[in-house]
């Protein structure tokens, strides 16, 4: 911790005190529950539903109206509650979970009308309603944290549900996730991007030390590409690779543009995740004078000292501190 | 397996059999299995590999030995608690702890992360861990020559004669670059045989205090060690390239700290961040291997003591220093607000300030002591002293984010999206006017008075970036919805060509799911991307900035029409079936301006297209009996053009005779297929079988004048493909002797065959005629001492290995 410099304590003890400020503050009536966020119908005949009529939101507990309780609901829909007793959502010490709220009603409305009438008066169906509605149930509770900027984010934007990737009920992965592995579950509408998880230069996904959601926040973020970390795309990529991250005392400047520019980090077939071999890659942009812009092919490869702008790191075997230098001879980034 | 069984028979053969792409039909949930608090899953782990064993072990730690999987849950009515362990005392064992209540939640892991380059490196030279390379003193000189001193030109590796003008200092030729390592090769010193890896170790802890559902602290904090080796270029000259075994002892320390209020109507969140990252090895000494003295042909600047084309040859210091990665730190403060208008209308927004600093001590401009005298440092006087003794590096950002969601009417939805961040560099120009290039030559940048910059001073690129994303979702009721949207990125920069770059972007798009079996989504993207204020455009130049072709544009901020498409289908057509289809294509073209002189030509690259399919089915016979496979095909294609020549007045300059043109293809094929066969034998056996390929083949087609001409004189030899052929196969048999106990065996077996010129031929009996293995069967062996070359023999190298997991797995 002594590597922490002030700013780390300064910032901490601010960041405590106006915590407990704000809490003492916000703190909501005893009993009180969060409102629907998204509006959703509650008790509404399936054909509304489909059409995303908005409607009274949820408050109170199971003795509240309309509301029966899941003891009510496994009555025919057996096992249902079982289902969700082992995950987060079954925990009753958690305030926000539904075993704590109204169960079953908690997410899916309640159930009176639909006891009384099962064929024509449906709870909240969350695969049949619109995307905004069946959402909006989920961010009773999940309007915070990793998900506090899903609206306007790029999946919310393209009417993504939460239970297109997380299912309550018949989760195979973690997080409640539809697929065995996030990188599955991300596969289902990204297959030609994980597909680049099985070339030979990669991040270390497919040996279950990386997933997609190590550097993306699907949920929305604050960077670009839903990047999770960081405000740009060298801050996410720098926030582990901290020795590029300089600044230094000599920059490159696609460097500071950006990775991507040159790495693909989704996985190549080129060393080091590059988006082209060297010496190619680097002669896109460096059409100078002399050496940079020399046909490297078979015959330079064989015959001549130049070979070694092919082989090994290429360019990188002299201009090897190409993310940038700290020396006062780094212009050319060769020390 | 590797996480041992968890990330090999959990990743590798669940993985596969999670392949289900399309939607998952709804299946009646079946009641939990008996509740287990526990499991483990331990045995043997055994086989054997050929060729690359690195390579093959890669991101894991596949020794012979044990294998471990360790997982125990407790869930009571006021906590949960889980841990894990897996991979116990290898390189990429991991441990989980989570305890979760109510209202506090703590967790903490501890995982390694290996990454293993190469097992069987060779180097002459030898180290103390610290950054200082050594080499024997004798075989230096054997190589310098004996007659070094005098620089009779008789030695080998000083093909400068005696007092010649620099132009008569050509580099040297392949015949003596080759005899200069041939003396390594041959000289009895043995080169030292050792393992290039490196290891992430990572500790964080995280804890969680929601006071209320309103209200929320959230600490975490990490260290990561990164330790080991990892393969290093350290050149003395353009045509001697050197690799070092170089030793990393680094770490980065992390606080991140954040309190959230939240109500049913908005939540406000601040966010800290700070990073501390420290190298404990920030400067690298090394010998060259062909000089034991600094050269010193005992003539005046400009034609000595020093070799003015040292920077060429190789003729420069005994030893050379070079700056590795300086220690650093980023501290990054934020708030975020969210505020429902109404339940069907928010904004959020983010508001962020990040400060980078470093500060680190500079090396001095060389230890080569034909450069450090007073004779040199009279022509020279920049080099006296550093301009600074630190680099007084800084950088701050501010990051603004607005986004607006409106779905008040059902039949349209607005969402609009505005993001802004300024990369501020604060650094104090550096005065590099003088220096030293590979420790050899000191030169000078000439002030040219028509560019308005001074060559020599380290530029910092200061970035404005503006991105508005505004769309219209229109509902078609059943048939699902259309989007319009508009984008607009604008650059404004300093430092680089283009001063201002405008992107605008008209968007289409399609989302559906019909009939309720079928999904579809699509879109189609269409950019133009402008730049303006060329920082010479006002000039009449022979030269653009950075000495570059005056019609180069880089192709990150050139002129770029750009169109994107998009389709993802999918459909359930029977309720045991999953078909799916995508598909991705982009076509960048990158344009000439206005700019660019007349007469001039447009170099870099000039087009990119990137195409991708992936197609794939899944069969599910019943909940126990589930079969799959995905068919991916890319195709990446760019081409771009350059002009090899001098500098101006040289004709070579302007002649577009000099031109050539590459072509580069990759083509790349990718096949995953599982097969999962569960309750087999009465319910007690699990069977998972899973296959991965993936190959390409990269193309490389020079044409052109230059290529025309090369050809006519025999120097031309086209290369040949780069190819990558990689295979795994994977096979895990379960049975459950009780519902407790059960035995398990995997096997794994992967296979990666590549023919790739980078990589420097093997046999070393090959050596006049040896050449890259894209020329010459490789045979395993790495070969360091290629033309101009002291390698450590790193690259791209084939192997094979298979491991067979005995285990016994127990719940409880």
């Amino acid at each position: 911790m002594k590597r922490f410099g002030n700013w780390a304590v300064f910032l901490a003890t601010v960041m405590a005190v106006a915590s407990v400020g704000i809490s003492a503050l916000a703190d909501p009536a005893p009993g009180a529950a969060p409102a629907a966020a998204g509006g959703a119908a509650l008790s509404a005949p399936a054909s509304a539903q489909g059409s995303g009529t908005p409607a009274a939101p949820a408050a109170g507990h199971a003795a509240q109206s309309g509301y029966l309780g899941s003891e009510a609901c496994v009555v025919c829909h057996e096992n249902y509650d079982k289902t969700i007793e082992a995950t987060k959502h079954g925990f009753k010490g958690n305030a926000l979970a539904p075993a704590s709220k109204q169960g079953c009603e908690s997410c899916h409305g309640p159930g009176e009308a639909h006891s009384q009438d099962p064929a024509n008066v449906k709870p909240i169906q969350l695969d049949k309603v619109a995307a905004d509605v069946a959402n909006g149930q989920c961010q009773q509770c999940h309007n915070r944290g990793e998900h506090a900027l899903w609206d306007g984010s790029q999946h919310e934007n393209r009417n993504v549900k939460c239970i297109d990737c997380h299912s309550v009920h018949s989760a195979e992965g973690p997080t409640l996730m539809r697929a065995k592995t996030q990188q599955l579950t991300c596969s289902r509408c990204h297959q030609t991007i994980t597909n680049k998880q099985q070339r030979f230069s990669h991040m270390p996904v497919r040996e279950g030390k990386m997933t997609c959601a190590s550097c993306h926040n699907v949920h929305g973020s604050v960077n670009v590409k839903l990047l999770r970390v960081g405000t740009t795309v060298d801050q996410s990529c720098t926030s582990c690779h901290t020795d590029k991250r300089g600044p230094f005392l000599w920059e490159h400047a696609p460097v500071v543009d950006s990775c991507t520019t040159c790495h693909d980090s989704h996985g190549s077939n080129n060393d080091r995740m590059l988006q082209a071999k060297l010496p190619f890659l680097c002669q896109r942009c460096h059409v100078t004078s002399r050496h940079p812009p020399t046909v490297y092919e078979g015959f330079t490869l064989q015959n001549s000292g130049n070979a070694n702008k092919m082989y090994g790191k290429a360019c990188a075997n002299c201009h090897q501190q190409v993310h940038g230098s700290n020396h006062p001879n780094g212009k050319f980034f060769l020390r | 397996m590797r996480n041992t069984l968890v990330v090999t028979v959990a990743a590798l053969l669940l993985a596969p059999a999670g392949l289900a792409q399309a939607q998952t039909p709804p299946t009646k949930p079946a009641p939990p299995d008996v509740p287990t608090q526990g499991f483990a899953d331990v045995g043997a782990r055994f086989g054997s590999d050929d060729g690359d064993e690195a390579r093959f072990e890669r991101y894991r730690d596949l020794r012979p030995g044990a294998t471990t999987l360790l997982e125990w849950t407790k869930n009571t009515d006021r906590y949960r608690f889980n841990a894990a362990a897996t991979n116990i005392g290898y390189r990429d064992q991991r441990y989980a702890a989570e305890y979760y209540s109510g209202k506090v939640r703590f967790s903490g892991v501890f995982d390694s992360i290996p990454l293993n380059y190469f097992y069987d490196a060779n180097s002459f030279w030898t180290t103390d861990d610290q950054g200082r390379f050594t080499l024997p003193a004798d075989i230096r000189l054997g190589v310098q020559g004996p007659t070094n001193a005098t620089n009779d030109g008789s030695a080998v590796g000083v093909p400068c004669a005696p007092g010649g003008p620099p132009a008569t200092c050509n580099a040297s030729t392949a015949a003596s670059a080759t005899a200069n390592r041939s003396i390594y090769a041959n000289t009895g010193l043995f080169p030292q045989t050792q393992d290039i890896q490196v290891r992430r170790d990572i500790i964080g802890g995280n804890f969680r205090y929601m006071r209320s559902p309103a209200f929320a602290l959230t600490l975490d904090a990490s260290t990561t060690s990164k330790t080991g080796q990892m393969p290093w270029a350290a050149s003395y000259a353009f045509n001697n390239a050197n690799e070092l075994v170089l030793p990393l002892d680094q770490r980065n320390n992390e606080l991140r700290a954040n309190s959230e209020w939240v109500n049913n109507r908005g939540m406000v969140r601040l966010d800290y961040w700070g990073s501390y990252f420290t190298n404990d090895i920030q400067t690298l000494t090394w010998d060259n291997p062909i000089r034991a003295t600094d050269f010193n042909n005992g003539l005046l600047p400009p034609n000595g003591p020093y070799d003015p084309s040292g920077y060429s040859n190789g003729n420069g210091p005994a030893l050379g220093q070079a700056a590795l990665w300086p220690s650093n730190n980023l501290n990054s403060v934020g708030s975020t607000g969210m505020f429902k208008f109404t339940p069907r209308t928010t904004v959020n927004a983010n508001l962020t300030y990040t400060f980078m600093r470093q500060n680190e001590s500079l090396l001095p401009w060389t230890l080569n002591t034909s450069i450090n005298n007073p004779v040199v440092l009279d022509e020279f006087p920049g080099l006296r002293q550093l301009p600074r003794a630190s680099s007084e590096a800084a950088v701050n950002s501010t990051n603004w984010l607005v986004n607006f969601s409106s779905r008040e009417l059902r039949w349209v939805t607005i969402q609009a999206r505005y993001r802004y961040n300024d990369h501020h560099n604060k650094t104090p120009h550096f005065d590099g006017r003088e220096y030293v290039r590979f420790d050899a030559v000191p030169e000078e940048f000439v002030d040219d008075p028509a560019t308005p910059y001074l060559e020599g001073f380290s530029e910092y690129f200061q970035i404005k970036r503006h991105n508005l994303d505004a769309n219209g979702t229109f509902g078609l009721k059943a048939f699902g919805s259309v989007r319009v949207g508009y984008a607009n990125e604008r650059y404004d920069r300093e430092g680089r060509g283009f001063s201002d770059v405008n992107e605008n972007t008209l968007r289409l798009a399609y989302d559906a799911r019909l009939f309720n079996y079928v999904s579809v989504r699509a879109s189609l993207d269409n950019g133009r991307r402008r730049g303006d204020g060329y920082i010479l455009s006002e000039i009449d130049y022979e030269e653009g900035p950075a000495g570059t072709q005056p019609g180069l544009r880089y192709f990150d901020e050139a002129d770029r029409n750009r169109t994107r498409s998009m389709l993802v289908f999918s459909a359930n057509p029977l309720d045991q079936v999953g078909v799916f289809l995508q598909f991705t294509t982009t076509r960048d073209t990158f344009l000439g301006d206005e700019s660019i002189p007349e007469g001039r030509e447009h170099f870099g690259l000039l087009s990119q297209d990137i195409n991708a399919w992936a197609v794939g089915v899944d069969y599910s016979l019943n909940d126990r009996v589930q079969f799959g496979v995905n068919y991916g095909w890319d195709k990446f294609a760019a081409t771009q053009k350059s002009r090899n020549a001098n500098p101006p007045p040289d004709p070579t300059w302007t002649d577009p005779a000099r031109n050539w043109f590459l072509d580069n293809t990759e083509k790349v094929n990718t096949v995953l297929a599982y097969a999962d066969v569960l309750g087999l034998m009465q319910s007690k056996a699990d069977l998972r079988i899973g296959y991965e390929m993936n190959d390409s083949d990269n193309n490389f087609n020079y044409y052109g004048p230059r290529i025309e001409s090369l050809s006519a004189a025999g120097q031309f030899i086209p290369l040949p493909n780069v190819v990558n052929d990689w295979r795994r196969f994977t096979v895990d048999f379960k049975y459950y002797v009780s519902r407790a106990v059960g035995l398990g065996v995997g096997y794994w077996y992967e296979n990666f065959d590549v023919t790739d010129w980078n990589t420097l031929d093997a046999d070393p009996n090959n050596f006049t005629g040896g050449g890259p293995v894209g020329f010459y069967p490789s045979t395993g062996t790495p070969r360091i001492d290629w033309l101009g070359g002291l390698m450590t023999g790193y690259g791209n190298r084939p192997y094979s290995g298979g491991r067979v997991f005995a285990r016994m797995l127990y719940r409880f």
